[in-house]
């Protein structure tokens, strides 16, 4: 790109000599030399200090020779000339040197922006962190302190009540701890994938089972064609992905609403889908619910989109008009490898 | 039977705490080692009927613990891991731990995992038909039958399933599995699992989606569940 800067400088000279050339009967010549000045601040504007140079230079030199007298020569009647010329050089120079100092400061200006937002989006993550944990911790340390300072006291099933408390209270901050660890990861590029060939019955199976007390409250439908094709994925973070999925599901909607998870295998794509038959996203929703915090810490979703994008995939959520919500991922599916046949046992 | 002696190799004094009371409260007898080195010790003094063992140790890696005592002792071995150390998970059960619970974890699971693992020890593969529900398979006659009616397993459905009951209410990884039924080679092609799970599954299970006894453990491997 460097060349286009010199043939801009040419190409100005040029316009300029036949704009000069067109007015030069009417003006004096230091007018016609500002014509030529405007052509030079023009590719300062635009140019680094290379092109300036030789766009004052070609306008010097084609303003000598078309219009300083004597005509047609490089030599100069009236020494008044040089001035000019020295004038022209320096305007050139000192627009360039203008110019390019706005734009390191303009570029220095959006690193700090730039800056400022990545500091904007680690306070926010601080302070969701501080709010959603500290919320657990005290209801951790006044359950606990109940139970340490006047336990003798309480009758049994109060006891038993507040040491459940303590249990769940405690795993909910530790899931969230490991979230947070998690995007950090994600984030990073700390992840490499661990691809594997899956069944995604298996990987939906283990799932429901893991989250069989969080679901306990929601009737979850399962509609899994019996003809999935593996897929060549990290077994470990799709779970966790689709885990993400259904734990969103059963947050954000009444009890005894109907959560269907469903799969398909369509134009080279396994697309899952967690359908809920709740409330519904809201206008404008539709396109913030994979950011970080949009509700709280809300990771869960913005670590679904990050795994997703791991697999080349692609994430997004639906409004089913008055029925509820759809959150669906595709992953690419490739061909699976052949395994021997097992030679028909004898009844 | 006199009371189980436990190891608990642990080096966080508040999570040795809860164990040992936990534990305690249920008739156990609790051996406490705070470092690696330490546990190779104590195995070899107190001659323990149970390992629980930390993969985050400060002195040396949980699965250097696990192979000295797999040197010389069959005793199960239980390990505790973190989520994140998935890799280390599955090193420590190939290297010849029997089974993991995820930190953090509540004493009912812990609890359930020492009586399999203790069970299991005592008691290796009873040779009786397993009830899986419906479902009943007996590995020695090499029959199956479901609802009373009998069904049909291959050669190497029965052969998962007799890998798996060697192992009953155990964790057992892919490379175990490939490499008891389909041979060292076959190490690394987990597809084979999932197509005969996913078969086994079929054939055996009421909900083949949401399974009661063959559980899948994602990223480490399959559990069978029978009843009692």
């Amino acid at each position: 790109m460097k060349w286009l800067g010199y043939a801009w400088a040419a190409a100005a000279t040029l316009a300029c000599t036949l704009v000069a050339s067109a007015i030069g009967a009417r003006f004096e010549l230091v007018n016609i030399a500002m014509v030529y000045l405007l052509g030079v601040v023009l590719i300062a504007l635009r140019y680094s200090r290379g092109p300036v140079v030789a766009s004052s230079i070609l306008s010097v030199a084609a303003f000598n020779f078309f219009f300083v007298p004597p005509r047609g020569t490089f030599s100069v009647e009236d020494p008044q000339y040089l001035l000019t010329f020295a004038m022209m050089l320096a305007v050139g120079l000192i627009i360039s040197w203008l110019t390019e100092s706005v734009r390191a400061q303009a570029k220095a200006q959006a690193g700090l922006a730039l800056e400022a937002e990545t500091e904007r989006i680690r306070n926010a993550l601080l302070a969701s962190i501080s709010h959603d944990l500290r919320t657990p911790l005290a209801v951790i340390s006044g359950a606990s302190s109940s139970l340490a300072e006047r336990g003798e006291r309480l009758a049994p099933e109060e006891r038993r009540a507040l040491a459940q408390g303590i249990f769940t209270t405690s795993r909910e901050m530790s899931e969230l701890v490991a979230k947070v660890l998690q995007m950090t990861r994600l984030e990073n590029g700390a992840i490499a994938l661990e691809r594997d060939w899956h069944a995604l019955d298996e990987i939906a199976g283990s799932v429901l089972r893991r989250l069989q007390e969080r679901l306990a409250d929601h009737l979850v439908m399962v509609e899994l064609p019996r003809d999935l094709p593996l897929a060549r994925v990290d077994g470990a973070l799709i779970e966790q992905a689709l885990g993400n999925l259904l734990d969103n599901a059963a947050r954000h909607t009444p009890p005894r609403t109907l959560i269907r998870l469903r799969a398909q295998a369509s134009r080279g794509e396994l697309v899952v889908s967690v359908e809920d038959f709740g409330p519904g996203l809201r206008e404008g929703e539709l396109e913030h619910v994979f950011d970080k915090f949009q509700h709280g810490i809300g990771l869960g979703l913005a670590i679904c989109k990050a795994i997703v994008a791991l697999h080349g995939g692609r994430i997004w959520a639906e409004r089913i008009p008055g029925v509820g919500s759809a959150f669906r991922f595709a992953l690419p599916l490739e061909t699976p490898p052949q395994m021997p046949a097992e030679a028909p046992a004898q009844a | 039977m006199a009371a189980a002696t436990i190891l608990v190799v642990e080096d966080e004094p508040e999570i040795r705490k809860f164990l040992r009371s936990s534990l305690g409260a249920e008739g156990y007898r609790v051996v406490e080692s705070p470092t690696g080195a330490r546990a190779s010790i104590d195995a070899g003094t107190h001659k323990p009927d149970l390992a629980i063992v930390d993969l985050g140790l400060p002195d040396f890696d949980g699965v250097e613990v696990i192979r000295r005592i797999r040197d010389w002792s069959p005793m199960p071995i239980l390990v505790l891991s973190a989520r994140v150390q998935e890799r280390s998970k599955i090193e420590a059960l190939d290297a010849g731990a029997d089974d993991y619970v995820t930190k953090p974890f509540g004493v009912g699971e812990l609890l359930a995992r020492v009586r399999v693992a203790l069970r299991h020890a005592t008691r290796p593969s009873s040779g009786r038909p397993l009830a899986l529900g419906t479902a009943v398979v007996d590995l020695e006659k090499r029959r199956a039958e479901r609802n009373g009616e009998p069904i049909h397993l291959t050669p190497v459905e029965f052969r998962l399933l007799a890998c798996l009951a060697k192992h009953l209410g155990l964790v057992v990884t892919h490379r175990q599995l490939l490499t008891e039924v389909w041979g060292p080679s076959h190490a690394e092609d987990t597809h084979y699992l999932r197509v005969y799970l996913k078969q086994l599954r079929d054939k055996l299970e009421i909900d083949p989606v949401q399974p009661k006894h063959l559980l899948t453990e994602t990223g480490v491997g399959y559990r069978l569940v029978a009843d009692d």
